[in-house]
């Protein structure tokens, strides 16, 4: 077929549309439940006893404050990836906030080290991280897949990698505010494992379910 | 400028459903697509650029509502040719692993030779199982134009799609099957 008349034929086939919204626009979205949402799982869980006192420490501040920083940078990439006309360099931002995140636990670890000989850098079990980052996580997660559902057509693996992390890390920062670690390294690997682990498994869940949605309308079309 | 410019408008009036806007727009940005695909893809030729524009339009044809009609029409359209592009490139560089190439090979040679019947035998099967695994419209719109050669008339009033309709489903019918036979991994 030439082009010249597969245009004629998208040109018969065309039914009006509604634009989606901007991807700030989605974010702001999002952020309306993810906030309400995680407010509520921090007072249902109860918030750490040590919270107040926390709060003046500049290491707790500075890590809850990186942590938003990678939810709100991940969202928003999530969002623009599905646009073609988005550029390359905003959906990388995740990975750049996500390491400044991950280097300040590791500047913390390595000052406390030098400090307490290695005393603060003793690894403790701490099992409860894993199911309370799923408990925080799996709303903003599954919110952010249906907010995707309509742009998942281009850049789909990026999108719902750059979602699950943002799910995996405002519930992250939400943890920190009803389950304190016993020290920095314990933090570190059981905390940020639990992240990791959610955004590998929430970016395996999201993509497929995104394959199937985009894949059911046209079918649906077709179908009519 | 001006020029895309009225792209712009003419995609917004496409989203409210305006069909000789969409028309116009798409045949405007027809040659800048083109241009564009030689010069971003040169190790394409003529006819896989031309692929490549075509895929474009249908992406835009299906993601019309991703555009924003706050921001210019030419990064989107430029931004969809370069993910198609990408997209065909990796296509065949995976089409590329599964291939064996059979150039020192004489063309005479006896470990080349099938039965007749097999090949036959073979293809048919191939097609049957990977038009078995359309989806029911689309087979049926494949068997009635391809197999039983009715026209588009004749098949317009039998399914009761329009003709358009009808030329963009075996458009991408076709395509489907070319991507299950392995011709081309595209959708």
């Amino acid at each position: 077929m030439r082009s010249e008349e597969l245009i004629a034929s998208l040109a018969q086939d065309l039914r009006g549309v509604r634009p989606l919204p901007s991807p700030a626009r989605l974010l702001a979205t999002w952020l309306g439940v993810t906030v309400p949402v995680l407010a509520a799982i921090t007072l249902i869980m109860g918030p750490r006893p040590d919270l107040a006192g926390k709060c003046g420490e500049a290491g707790f501040l500075i890590s809850e404050g990186l942590g938003v920083v990678t939810a709100l940078v991940s969202a928003y990439a999530a969002f623009c990836a599905g646009r073609p006309d988005q550029p390359g360099w905003k959906l990388w931002l995740p990975m750049l906030a996500m390491l400044a995140w991950l280097g300040e636990f590791g500047r913390q670890c390595a000052v406390l080290g030098v400090q307490d000989a290695g005393g603060m850098l003793r690894l403790t079990l701490d099992p409860m991280c894993v199911p309370g980052i799923a408990i925080a996580g799996v709303i903003p997660a599954g919110f952010i897949v249906m907010l995707l559902r309509r742009s998942a057509t281009f850049r789909r693996d990026h999108a719902c990698l750059c979602g699950a992390l943002a799910a995996a890390a405002a519930a992250e920062v939400a943890l920190r505010l009803f389950h304190g670690s016993v020290n920095i390294v314990t933090l570190l690997l059981w905390q940020m494992g639990s992240v990791i682990l959610f955004t590998a498994l929430g970016w395996f869940a999201s993509s497929t379910i995104l394959s199937h949605a985009v894949r059911a309308p046209r079918r649906r079309q077709e179908a009519g | 400028m001006d020029q895309q410019g009225d792209w712009a408008r003419w995609l917004r009036e496409a989203q409210a459903g305006n069909r000789r806007s969409y028309e116009a727009v798409l045949r405007a940005a027809l040659p800048w697509l083109r241009g564009m695909a030689r010069r971003r893809f040169p190790w394409a030729d003529a006819a896989e650029a031309e692929d490549i524009v075509q895929d474009t339009l249908l992406a835009l044809h299906r993601n019309l509502h991703l555009y924003d009609p706050a921001r210019p029409a030419a990064p989107f359209l430029l931004g969809i040719l370069k993910l198609r592009g990408a997209d065909r490139r990796r296509a065949q560089a995976r089409h590329h692993l599964r291939t064996t190439p059979l150039d020192d090979v004489p063309v005479t040679s006896s470990s080349l030779a099938t039965k007749e019947t097999q090949e036959v035998s073979i293809d048919v099967g191939r097609i049957s199982s990977a038009v078995g695994a359309l989806p029911p419209r689309e087979r049926e719109i494949l068997e009635m134009l391809k197999l039983r050669e009715m026209s588009l008339a004749e098949t317009s009033a039998a399914t009761g799609m329009s003709v358009g309709a009808l030329k963009v489903a075996t458009f991408r019918a076709i395509r489907r099957l070319r991507a299950k036979l392995g011709v081309n991994d595209e959708e």
